[in-house]
């Protein structure tokens, strides 16, 4: 019993060895939930952290004294409050009360769980100003733009380096010389040149992804099994036709790879592509609700981004399962889908050659 | 040698009348490929390494000749220049009478690793050298059919290559490469990493497919019973740098089966390779005393 306990909790622990699946789901719970955890107990407890006093009651504030400007819906800090307190206990007048409070910057999780929700229905403050899912979309669509020209540019030029040292040589050089570059240095020139609506912050984001997606892709192309281009020459594959029907092929399930990391990539020049010429998109609503410090609308809006984030890398990973049928066994649902539409007699029954297939494969995976 | 041999070993170069005018036959079949003088040095990072000497054979139609030798010797360089994928230094490669000057689909090649397109299935990997000739889909879909009942693994043909064997994946890359119908195929220790059951599976298998489509191939080995066991020919190499060391016709009587394995015939010749291929060295015969 106890050395069964051993080797689980062995196993938690053990170098390069995937965990159980049922410790994997509650890893992940765990990720989230322990972040959570701490931000509501720094928020709920009060004797944790709250440095300041929001007073609720300023007490008698006809007494003058050092502290005499605390008034009521102030955020003070703790020693003003009992100082201000000092002073009324000494004249004998009414003292103040209030709640501990934690800076304003810091908003509890239930009010910025609010805010996620009215933020969106909260009318713009100023006239011609957008709502908040508009901004969002037009985040997203910069994005979008920004990331397919410089794939459409990227992705091919990328190929030619990693499979040609001619491309390799004239290109590569000077990628990894503007590589360096921060791309925000570009965004006065982009405003200059390109005026201050969206083209500036498309190229801003095409700059921070197209030079780093140039090296990624060509060092991809460059891993991809000299042998496997090798026996497609002996089968009589030509040039052109050993880039399309080879190297491009052999290379895509880690090029699609490339490509979730790359959009990580771009998402980290979009507050700098939106703050240059006219401030747009959910970068402009941030700015504008940190003037107002409204944070916990700050807080919701961050939050969105990262689950826009989250939720496009997991849609594309899941897409990523059924595009590369010869990587990764499909997820067991397809075959159920597949067997509703028919397809049982190649999904259901094994034929006899496959059942022996199936045999031989596990003896050599035993071996 | 020294220890006591129980029994008497013919000599190797006795050959019974029907081995006689198995290598008469073909003797007068024309040269696939010959190998005129080929020299290779690779310009390393320490110099230059002289990995091939002077190599002179003759490869003819239908014939099954292997190359052996012990590891290191230059077999693998030697099949690559073959095959075209590597140039020689000094000497060339004539295929029918040309120049070889690159890889090219009349030399079909089976390597050593698994080098079957993992993004294809089976059959699309069989069709393949045919796609690359233009040949139309439905055309090269019913050859690709063909090549892999000839190989057995008609079943298989929507699997991908990871879902196969290893030895299934040798036999699907030996069926893409024959789909070409090149006209010498080249095998690297294509059974080199296969456990003893699938490999005598595989040898038996490729002697069929070799007598029934009378292919012409050169295949390569360190193991000396499979050369035995296969060959019309063998080329026993030896090292520093990459020379021929004999051309041993040998004296096993076709068709070929396992139990020829103890046959006096295939022990002579089984014996001399031994001698050519692993000489007793002063240390050994320390050892042994
Ligand atoms: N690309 C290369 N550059 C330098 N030396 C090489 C290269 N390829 C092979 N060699 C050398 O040539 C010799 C023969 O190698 P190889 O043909 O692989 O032998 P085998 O296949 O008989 O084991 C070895 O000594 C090896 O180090
Ligand atoms: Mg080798």
């Amino acid at each position: 019993m106890s050395r069964q306990k051993n080797t689980a909790g062995a196993r938690l622990f053990a170098v390069r060895q995937d965990v159980s699946p049922r410790a994997r789901a509650v890893l992940t719970a765990l990720a989230f939930a322990l972040p959570l955890l701490m931000w509501s107990a720094v928020s709920y407890t009060p004797f944790i952290w709250h440095p300041y006093v929001l007073v609720e009651d300023p007490g008698d504030t006809t007494v003058a004294g050092k502290y005499d400007y605390v008034r009521e819906g102030q955020r003070v800090e703790l020693a003003e409050f009992e100082g201000r307190n000092r002073e009324l206990a000494a004249a004998g007048k009414q003292l103040a009360t209030g709640e501990r409070a934690n800076p304003i910057y810091l908003p509890a999780p239930h009010e910025v769980a609010r805010a996620f929700v009215t933020a969106f229905g909260t009318e713009p403050q100023r006239r011609g100003d957008q709502w908040l899912h508009e901004s969002l979309w037009h985040s997203c669509q910069i994005i979008f733009w920004g990331f397919i020209y410089s794939a459409m540019l990227g992705v091919p030029i990328g190929v030619l380096c990693g499979s040609l040292s001619f491309f390799s040589r004239l290109v590569e050089p000077f990628v990894d010389f503007v590589r360096y570059m921060p791309a925000p240095v570009f965004g006065a020139l982009a405003v200059a040149i390109l005026g201050l609506k969206d083209e500036p912050k498309i190229t801003i984001i095409f700059i921070g992804t197209f030079f780093q997606m140039v090296l990624v892709v060509s060092n991809t192309t460059r891993q991809l099994d000299g042998a496997l281009i090798e026996a497609a020459q002996t089968l009589g594959a030509k040039n052109r036709q050993l880039l399309a029907r080879v190297v491009v092929p052999g290379i895509l399930p880690n090029l699609y790879r490339d490509m979730r990391i790359l959009i990580g990539w771009a998402w980290t020049y979009l507050v700098v592509a939106e703050l240059i010429g006219e401030k747009s998109g959910i970068s402009a609503f941030i700015y504008q609700q940190q003037r107002y410090r409204n944070f916990e609308n700050v807080y919701a809006a961050i939050a969105m981004i990262g689950l826009i984030g989250l939720f496009t890398d997991q849609i594309l990973a899941f897409i990523g399962r059924f595009l590369f049928p010869w990587e990764n066994e499909r997820p067991r649902f397809f075959y159920r889908i597949q067997r509703l539409f028919g397809g049982a007699r190649e999904g259901g029954s094994d034929t006899q050659a496959q059942a022996q297939a199936r045999v031989a494969v596990k003896a050599e995976a035993s071996r | 040698m020294t220890g006591a041999t129980h029994f008497e070993l013919p000599d190797y170069h006795e050959q019974s009348p029907p081995v006689r005018e198995r290598f008469a036959q073909l003797d007068a079949r024309p040269v696939v490929m010959r190998v005129d003088h080929l020299g290779k040095t690779f310009l390393g990072a320490q110099g230059e390494v002289q990995a091939l000497g002077d190599i002179e054979f003759d490869v003819r139609r239908g014939e099954f000749i292997s190359v052996i030798g012990p590891s290191g010797c230059g077999k693998s360089t030697l099949i690559r220049i073959l095959a075209g994928l590597d140039y020689p230094t000094e000497g060339a490669v004539m295929l029918d009478g040309e120049p070889v000057i690159g890889p090219g689909a009349d030399r079909g090649m089976v390597f050593q690793g698994y080098t079957l397109f993992p993004w294809l299935t089976v059959e699309k990997n069989v069709m393949f050298g045919l796609k690359m000739k233009g040949v139309k889909r439905r055309e090269a879909r019913e050859q690709a059919r063909h090549w892999l009942e000839v190989v057995g693994l008609s079943g298989f043909a929507g699997h991908y290559p990871k879902q196969l064997s290893g030895g299934m994946k040798q036999r699907v890359a030996i069926a893409r490469a024959l789909a070409n119908q090149p006209r010498i195929l080249l095998m690297d220790e294509p059974f080199g990493a296969l456990d003893a059951q699938t490999r005598a599976h595989m040898q038996a298998h490729l002697l069929k497919i070799w007598r029934d489509l009378d292919v012409t191939i050169l295949f390569i080995t360190h193991d000396l019973d499979e050369a035995v066991y296969l060959s019309d020919r063998i080329v026993a190499m030896g090292t520093g740098p990459g020379h021929v060391q004999e051309m041993i016709e040998v004296p096993v009587e076709r068709p070929r089966s396992p139990e020829q394995f103890l046959s006096g015939p295939f022990l002579a010749t089984k014996k001399r390779l031994e001698e050519l291929i692993h000489p007793r060295t002063e240390e050994m015969r320390a050892l042994e005393a």
